[in-house]
């Protein structure tokens, strides 16, 4: 399966598979090739290359782990923001995104342990600020997020969601696996993978219920896109110093 | 102008070694019988396949000459005397000569006289190269006609002889090597040839190409399926690097080596080039009737089925065809075996105006190539 996009619709689907209006499943379609650029250029970024060829240690995941807080913490507060700026007309999305942003607001205690649980001083990711990517993708995020009816960030949520699919998927054991570290010092990156399916299922019903033109599904990929750039970014920017 | 293919050609060397005789010819390394030959084989389903070399693991047909059999075969099917045939194209993994290519050696055994030559190396898409380049000659109206061969002959690269050898390599380190070993399960040995026109063949049906494209990744992601380095992320150096080749030969950096783990990228890519193909409205899913698709496993079939379909460009599995699980995977050779059965088999019926879809994916580095065929009769 496609991460982010377990349950896609094709013609031969039951009557239980998801109906989607017809420009939502065009969005669908270049939102998946969007999400396949994606993860293929993630291969490029050095510290992720370093999970493919083999030698990724246990400094690496200390870093990465402080690196992704700050992303974990500001991504509640986008979501939340957005959440505040659709009006009465879009009350169905609204009540999502809010139950979305109650699921993973804390979810940055769970990558503080895993930081401890690794070998890391709490202190020191307590103290560990914004890297420039999370910069540039957090000040987007929170200026689509303050727009009127924001419904492109529908393409932000596919990205993160992908990802967090992908941490579960692909990183959380292999990465064990390269450290010897347990799965105490993983746990945020397997927790993404047990809600994804709820979450991937409301997304689908977001997207049919926003994305009712060409204009709607563009501004969709365009937020995705840019937040795919952005957050490879950050995760560029994880091995370079603060100064 | 258009381009058809007029005639087509295989070659299997020997008999078909079925999957329990499978480790009686490649042989088993140290007299021991391999602990993952069986999950393997289980996992790609292959039922029979072919070698080029007999059970005492010496070389039956040269890859030249498969490729030359193949050749002939096509040659003797046309419409065209062989003077006619303005260039030759053959793709390989590995001619029998490091130098020079093995165009010129297929040249030489089919007494082609003064044409033009092309070798495509590369893994299995290599053939889509070549075939794409002699397409593009005929349109450039250069030639008349075009043979275009692809032959490999994986065995040699297999056989016990070389993990016997590789006393200083992670195979002979590891208890279990799955990496090492997972091709010497899934490959084989054969040829295909196809020959291309500028008009269809005067009798019988013929295939217009209206479209070969390619997408290559290799800048993103590490190599995948190689021969030439040790398998150490460590260690940089490519078998030439060696002061000899027998210390390359014991280090490891001769042997046949697949990244299992990388593998499911090829996948995702060939699924994202089929959707640029679909939303640029070259291809329309619902209008192929034929799928051919060289998968090296069955293992991965199911998985292109349920990408596609979760990419909602799926084609329906009764418009697949195949000729894996009888053939073998012969990597660059696939396709062109599975284009020459294809066209003769009772399996499936095939009339004038249907459109075949043929997808060639390699995980060397992660190549994805796609063509459009068109069935048409004079």
């Amino acid at each position: 399966m496609i991460e982010g996009a377990p349950n896609a619709p094709s013609d031969d689907q039951g009557p239980d598979g998801i109906d989607l209006n017809p420009n939502a499943q065009a969005c669908l379609q270049q939102l998946l090739r969007v999400w396949l650029g994606f993860e293929r250029d993630l291969s490029t970024v050095p510290m992720l290359r370093r999970i493919d060829l083999g030698t990724y240690t246990v400094e690496d995941h200390q870093c990465l782990l402080r690196n992704l807080r700050q992303q974990v913490i500001e991504g509640s507060r986008w979501i939340t923001r957005a959440a505040s700026s659709f009006d009465r007309n879009h009350a169905e999305i609204r009540s999502t995104i809010i139950s979305h942003a109650v699921d993973e607001h804390r979810d940055y205690e769970l990558l503080e342990k895993d930081y401890v649980a690794s070998g890391g001083r709490l202190e020191d990711i307590l103290a560990m600020g914004r890297n420039i990517g999370s910069e540039a993708l957090h000040g987007y995020l929170m200026h689509r997020s303050s727009r009127p009816n924001p419904i492109d960030l529908l393409g932000a949520m596919w990205i993160i969601e992908g990802l967090g699919e992908k941490m579960a998927r692909s990183w959380a054991e292999r990465i064990q696996e390269l450290t010897g570290l347990t799965e105490d010092a993983t746990r945020f990156m397997a927790y993404h993978g047990h809600n994804d399916g709820d979450h991937m299922l409301r997304f689908y019903a977001m997207l049919d219920e926003v994305c009712i033109d060409e204009k709607a599904s563009a501004s969709i990929v365009k937020t995705s896109k840019v937040v795919a750039r952005l957050y490879r970014l950050q995760l560029e920017e994880v091995e370079h110093g603060l100064e | 102008m258009s381009v058809y293919i007029t005639s087509t050609g295989a070659f299997l060397p020997g008999p078909p070694v079925a999957v329990e005789e499978v480790e009686g010819v490649l042989g088993a390394v140290h007299g021991k019988p391999s602990s993952l030959r069986v999950q393997i084989q289980k996992a790609n389903k292959i039922q029979t396949r072919h070698y080029a070399i007999n059970e005492h693991q010496q070389t039956t047909h040269s890859n030249t000459q498969m490729a030359s059999n193949a050749a002939t075969q096509c040659l003797d099917r046309a419409f065209i005397p062989r003077e006619k045939v303005g260039m030759l194209a053959v793709a390989t993994t590995q001619g029998d000569h490091p130098a020079p290519g093995m165009a010129s050696m297929v040249q030489a055994e089919l007494g082609l006289a003064e044409l033009e030559i092309l070798t495509a190396h590369g893994i299995c898409s290599s053939s889509m190269m070549a075939l794409k380049a002699a397409w593009n000659s005929l349109r450039l109206e250069e030639h008349e006609a075009a043979l275009v061969v692809s032959s490999e002959l994986a065995s040699r690269l297999l056989k016990k002889q070389r993990y016997e050898a590789a006393t200083g390599s992670t195979f002979a380190e590891k208890r279990i090597d799955f990496n090492t070993e997972f091709l010497r399960w899934m490959l084989s040995d054969g040829a295909g040839a196809l020959l291309l026109q500028n008009k269809p063949a005067p009798k019988g049906l013929s295939l217009r190409i209206d479209w070969v494209r390619g997408f290559s990744h290799a800048h993103a992601f590490p190599t995948c399926m190689s021969v030439g380095s040790a398998g150490r992320v460590e260690d940089e150096r490519t078998w030439q690097d060696y002061d000899t080749y027998a210390e390359a030969e014991t280090a490891g950096a001769l042997l046949l080596r697949q990244d299992v783990r990388l593998l499911d990228n090829i996948l995702r890519m060939g699924v994202d080039g089929y959707l640029r193909l679909a939303q640029e409205g070259v291809s329309k899913p619902a209008e192929v009737d034929h799928f051919l698709c060289h998968y090296s496993s069955h293992h991965f079939r199911n998985k292109i089925l349920d990408l596609l379909d979760a990419a909602g460009v799926g084609i329906p599995e009764e418009r697949w065809w195949t000729n894996l699980y009888t053939r073998g995977n012969t990597g660059a050779a696939s396709l062109f075996i599975m284009i020459d059965e294809f066209l003769r088999t009772d399996e499936v019926e095939i009339f004038e105006g249907q459109t075949i879809l043929c997808f060639v994916p390699e995980s060397g580095r992660f190549n994805t190539t796609y063509m459009q065929l068109t069935v048409v009769k004079q």
